[in-house]
């Protein structure tokens, strides 16, 4: 047996490694070591994909779709232990499922009996994860990892686990650094790469473009989605001078990148993933403009009677697949542009905003799409008054955009700010605490929070849930509020407790949004602390009908006619 | 003799035996004789002014952390008769002077475990109990499969390492530990380097009585933010990393030696370069092991986030067990 850096084992004692290590420069110089070290190309990409991606490359669309209580139901067979009464309380202990399984097929004689562990290639291991993908049943899949297991250790267990989720290995080293790793390893400009992860969408191929000096043909390819620019909360950053901004109102939609050429159009949400059936009126829009390559970044909202129509709208769309005649018809889009990246066969990303702007107006007035207004800015004032008008035009706030900024996709940076305001706010109380996971392991920091319903005729309860609050809040506070609600204990429900009524928390949230499938009908979208109110007692809480009326104000508010609304341009 | 035991709590504070009337680990002077199983403050009593019974180790301890009253001292494995029962401290290896408590009386052999660990700490009278008890109230802080600690010997070899690796690279390595029992356990650890530790004012009085009794604890001085000088060790609790002392420290690297640290959430929780479960209380395994030896007819747990699942693993086996629960008496 090969026991080179090659195998699976090795690949995770630097994952290890690195979780070990603080520095993030650190980091980035041990796995570019590791990636020196492999020779063949199957390694690397599939070493890069590993530590970054997931078991399959992120545009591959490929899963290996194994949930994650199919993963711990088959890990507590492995160990011998009862699900329900063992394996979830050791999940709430640490937070983490994956370190559970660790430390059980450690401990357990049961586990220990039945590995016999393998030194697997990287190749192997990707076998595993096709075979996976290809398997539809469940007790299957549960019967082929057992059998994968077996051939390795407990390490190699967790990371098989996070690696196969498709998400972050949680070892503090995220695909930005990955690209410095490539850059690092390759000696090649950290900018060049990060493009060609962009634009490969892939970091297992990029990593092979520096390995083999290729960096040249990464190039941008029409119909594939690349990342989008994103903003940072203008409360987060210094915006410095003013001047070097614009803003344009933020419309209440969900953004979309629309790929078009002649009659072929395809639409990307902010995911990547292509939503053209769902929007069959935007595709037919596009497809009849017959317009010359290009590529836009912009938002999807409702548009009747001539206004943009609040998100609640939007979301009746939002995840079906062909929409029916009645719904096309009652709640219909439009697509409002803000920037181009891609025009006349060039990708135009690394244009400045300003000579972006230019060709943007450029293409919606020949071919009449819509388009946000720019304002310019020169003080804070600016930035109120401005933003008070969004709101009266019915908008969500303002974007503010650096002026000579260059399209950073994938990014969160400063050189897009938002402001916004908060949808509003109510007075809560914690009904339900969740046992953290991650960072937050071994503290309960998910909150279940109610509104109360003493006196609605409708419910015979005190108080029914509303949201779901996992922030807003510091260390501080949470670990008083761990305290908190020890006395409060009704009941337990695995990682989960139940509370008698006792702490209020004020919580802000962005909107509130119709959902029938609740007991409130309705549920609040990103709901936060704002503050914990221990001068409060729950009698004090706000009621579901204050909630409601909310609502109904939010979408009786005034909106104004495209015609008039000079947040939008219509060409 | 039934199978259940006749008991009472002190609060979140300590257990009485009302039958021998003998508190163990309580808060004030709630019954006739009264035992302090180690010099931890959750278990101290509040009244500084009473009579207790206590190790030699754990009276020296408790004295300097500010307790006023009388101590018989005990040495462990020699019964004490008293009117209403026998009772014998057995060495518990959880800290120095840390002692599980034997009771003879007319309900049965009851053994109060206090915190205790084996295999037993190296800085500690070792680790001794009676061959089987008929009640045994055992402490569970790490009461699930996923707990299971590495020998002492591993993880001295991973506090040398790090504080070396540290020094070579003019670093200043800090152990972040709690200052009674672990921080000596550490120290012991480093002994073998002969390099100088500084301690945190509090855990060098302590320090003190371990020396005192011959434990080996290389050599080492007392620290505070004046005398600290670089390349040195520094061993302190965790909640002085927010303080001047340790944040002016220019180039340092933290190790969190704890069973605590088993948790890999704590590394970002803490940010900690290292994480070194050493615990002093018993893991999971050995806590099981126990009971099978001790084969009592009951066992109760107490200071336990879960007492479920090791009552799941003593009922298959036919060990009955049930939780102690002083948080749910409170309420009462």
């Amino acid at each position: 047996m090969m026991k080179s850096k090659s195998t699976f084992r090795g690949f995770c004692e630097v994952a290890r490694k690195i979780s070990e290590t603080r520095s993030t420069v650190r980091k980035t110089t041990i796995f570019a070591e590791y990636l020196q070290s492999l020779e063949q190309d199957e390694c690397i990409e599939l070493a890069a994909q590993f530590m970054g991606e997931g078991a399959f490359s992120s545009v591959s669309g490929k899963r290996a779709s194994v949930g994650h209580r199919t993963v711990a139901v088959c890990a507590s067979e492995f160990c011998d232990i009862d699900y329900d009464l063992v394996f979830r309380a050791c999940r709430t202990a640490t937070g983490s499922a994956s370190e559970s399984i660790e430390k059980l097929m450690e401990n357990l004689p049961a586990a220990q009996n039945r590995i016999k562990p393998e030194f697997l290639s990287l190749g192997e291991v990707y076998e595993f994860y096709a075979k996976l993908e290809q398997t539809r049943k469940r007790d299957e899949k549960n019967s082929l990892l057992q059998a994968f297991w077996e051939k390795m250790t407990p390490l190699e267990i967790k990371f098989f686990i996070r690696i196969m989720s498709q998400g972050s290995l949680r070892i503090g080293f995220e695909a930005r650094s990955i690209v410095n790793s490539f850059a690092k390893a390759w000696n090649h400009d950290t900018e060049e790469v990060r493009y060609a992860h962009m634009i490969t969408g892939s970091l297992g191929k990029t990593a092979l473009l520096c390995k083999n000096n290729d960096l040249e043909s990464a190039r941008f390819r029409l119909f594939h989605p690349i990342s989008f620019m994103l903003a940072s909360p203008v409360e987060s950053r210094n915006a410095g001078d003013l001047a070097e901004y614009v803003a344009e109102e933020k419309f209440d939609g969900m953004r979309c990148q629309v790929h078009a050429e002649g009659a072929s159009v395809k639409l990307f949400s902010r995911d990547m993933n292509d939503i053209t059936v769902s929007f069959p009126e935007l595709a037919t829009f596009f497809s009849s403009l017959n317009p010359k390559a290009v590529v836009l970044d912009g938002e999807i909202c409702v548009f009747r009677d001539d206004t943009i129509q609040p998100f609640q709208e939007l979301q009746k769309r939002m995840g079906v697949k062909k929409p029916g005649k009645k719904l096309l018809n009652q709640f219909s889009v439009v697509f409002i542009a803000y920037d181009i990246l891609y025009i006349d066969g060039t990708p135009v990303f690394d244009e400045t905003l300003t000579q972006r702007r230019e060709r943007l107006q450029t293409f919606c007035e020949t071919h009449g799409i819509m388009m946000s207004r720019q304002f310019p800015l020169e003080n804070d004032a600016d930035v109120e008054q401005l933003f008070d008008m969004a709101l009266a035009h019915g908008n969500e706030g303002l974007m503010l955009k650096r002026k000579d900024s260059t399209y950073e996709y994938g990014q969160r940076r400063k050189s897009w700010l938002k402001v916004k305001k908060p949808g509003g706010s109510v007075d809560t109380v914690i009904m339900y605490a969740h046992a953290g996971s991650g960072k937050r392991g071994g503290l309960y920091s998910d909150f279940t929070l109610g509104i109360s319903v003493a006196d609605d005729e409708r419910y015979e309860e005190m108080f029914i849930p509303i949201g779901k609050a996992y922030g807003g809040y510091t260390d501080d506070e949470l670990k008083k509020l761990n305290k908190a609600i020890k006395p409060l204990v009704a009941d337990r429900f695995g990682s989960t407790l139940s509370l008698k009524p006792g702490i209020v928390v004020e919580i802000e949230f962005d909107d509130i949004q119709i959902n029938k499938r609740t007991k409130a009908g309705i549920t609040l979208r990103l709901p936060r602390f704002r503050a914990i109110r221990w001068d409060l007692s729950p009698s004090d809480a706000d009621t579901l009908k204050d909630v409601e009326k909310l609502l109904e104000e939010k979408m009786n508010q005034k909106r104004e006619k495209i015609t008039e609304n000079p947040a939008v341009i219509r060409s | 003799m039934s199978s259940s035991l006749s008991y009472s709590l002190n609060g979140y504070h300590g257990i009485i035996l009302p039958g021998p009337s003998v508190g163990l680990d309580v808060n004030g002077n709630v019954a006739k004789h009264i035992f302090i199983s180690h010099a931890h403050a959750d278990h101290l009593p509040r009244d500084r002014n009473m009579h207790v019974y206590a190790s030699a180790a754990t009276e020296k301890l408790m004295r300097i952390r500010g307790f006023k009253g009388d101590v018989t001292t005990l040495a462990f494995n020699k019964p004490i008769e008293l009117d209403t029962c026998r009772v014998t401290l057995y060495p518990a290896g959880h800290i120095l002077g840390s002692a599980m408590i034997g009771v003879e009386c007319d309900e049965g052999h009851i053994l109060y475990s206090g915190d205790y660990r084996n295999p037993p700490s190296p800085v500690s009278e070792g680790f001794d109990c009676p061959d089987t008890v008929d009640y045994f109230i055992t402490e569970a802080t790490f009461p699930l499969p996923i707990y299971k600690w590495k020998p002492h010997e591993e993880l001295f070899r991973g506090i040398r390492d790090f504080a070396l690796e540290c020094l070579e690279t003019d670093t200043t390595p800090v152990f972040l530990c709690y200052n009674l029992g672990k921080a000596q356990e550490v120290m012991h650890a480093l002994a073998p380097l002969k390099k100088r530790v500084q301690i945190h004012g509090a855990g060098y009085k302590l320090s003190q009585v371990y020396s005192e009794m011959g434990y080996d604890l290389g050599v080492y001085e007392s620290y505070n933010k004046d005398t600290v000088q670089e390349g040195r060790i520094l061993v302190t609790p965790s909640s002085s990393v927010e303080q001047p002392m340790v944040r002016n420290i220019r180039r340092k690297k933290l190790a969190y030696v704890s069973g605590w640290a088993a948790h890999e959430s704590r590394r970002s929780q803490l940010t900690v370069d290292k994480l070194i479960p050493l615990s002093d209380h018993i893991d999971f395994f050995n806590l099981l092991d126990l009971c099978r030896k001790l084969n009592p007819k009951t066992v109760y747990l107490t200071h336990t986030p879960n007492p479920a699942v090791v009552q799941h693993y003593l009922e298959k086996e036919g060990i009955h067990a049930l939780p102690l629960n002083m948080e749910a008496h409170d309420e009462e």
